[in-house]
């Protein structure tokens, strides 16, 4: 009679067990929370000509990253798609590079 | 009158631009703020800089920076200027007073409301240093915490 219900008992444990396990996986997916980096360093005008800022947005080809991979908000995106476009006039960032 | 704004001009000049050159091109421009009844409120020499891509075959140029204060009809006049010249291969003029005048406004905006946000609170309007640290440390207790019961209960069982 103990036996039994001790059994029933760790069969529902592992049953619990197995969907904790699931769970965890699940976390373990947990994608890096992407934040605006203007916003957290409270930038809040982006010059045109501090390349230093802009460069980190440019990725090899000289496009313009999106914001869904940069994770920068959308007031700041605009903000810094205007900047990196003037600087693309002035030769401080270029326009393509192959 | 007309309004005065505040503008950044930058302009390019070739790599072997001699300083008389320059210091040329930098009075033509006054004469033009001048003639506007504008301002000069200062000017930087950037130095000669690699250029990200080719103009005029050449790979490198002398940049120069001059922030004016003026009317819009200088500017105006001033990229007629710029555009004729051979000294200057590039030019650009930017109205920046708006934008910096926002940024500035977010800057207090934001500090004020930090302020109102702790004296409602009982704090003092300035978060101390050892606060700051303390807040740290915290924001890592709480990264910690969000693994942690859900490991340790389903442990227990």
């Amino acid at each position: 009679m103990s036996d039994f219900d001790g059994g029933r008992g760790r069969s529902g444990g592992k049953d619990r067990d197995k969907e904790m396990g699931e769970k965890g996986g699940r976390r373990t997916f947990f994608r890096r929370r992407r934040v605006c980096k203007f916003c957290v360093e409270k930038i809040d005008y982006i010059s045109y000509k501090d390349v230093k800022v802009l460069a980190p947005f440019i990725p090899e080809r000289g496009k313009i990253q999106p914001r869904r991979i940069s994770g920068v908000c959308a007031t700041h995106q605009r903000a810094l798609q205007n900047a990196i476009k003037r600087a693309r006039q002035i030769a401080l960032v270029p326009y393509t590079t192959d | 009158m007309s309004t005065s704004r505040q503008y950044e001009l930058v302009y390019l000049t070739p790599p072997d631009t001699s300083e008389d050159a320059l210091g040329e091109l930098h009075k033509q421009v006054q004469a033009v703020v001048d003639r506007f009844s504008g301002s000069i409120d200062r000017t930087e020499n950037w130095g000669r800089r690699k250029l990200a891509y080719e103009i005029n075959h050449q790979r490198e140029a002398t940049y120069v920076l001059e922030v004016i204060n003026g009317p819009g009809a200088m500017t105006a006049e001033l990229d007629r200027r710029l555009r004729v010249l051979d000294t200057v291969i590039r030019h650009m003029i930017v109205r920046v007073d708006e934008d910096l005048a926002s940024a500035e406004r977010a800057k207090t905006r934001r500090k004020e409301d930090m302020a109102k946000r702790r004296t409602r609170r009982g704090l003092p309007p300035e978060p101390t240093e050892s606060e700051l640290h303390r807040r740290r440390e915290e924001s890592d207790d709480f990264d910690g915490m969000g693994d942690g019961p859900y490991r340790g209960g389903g442990g227990d069982r």
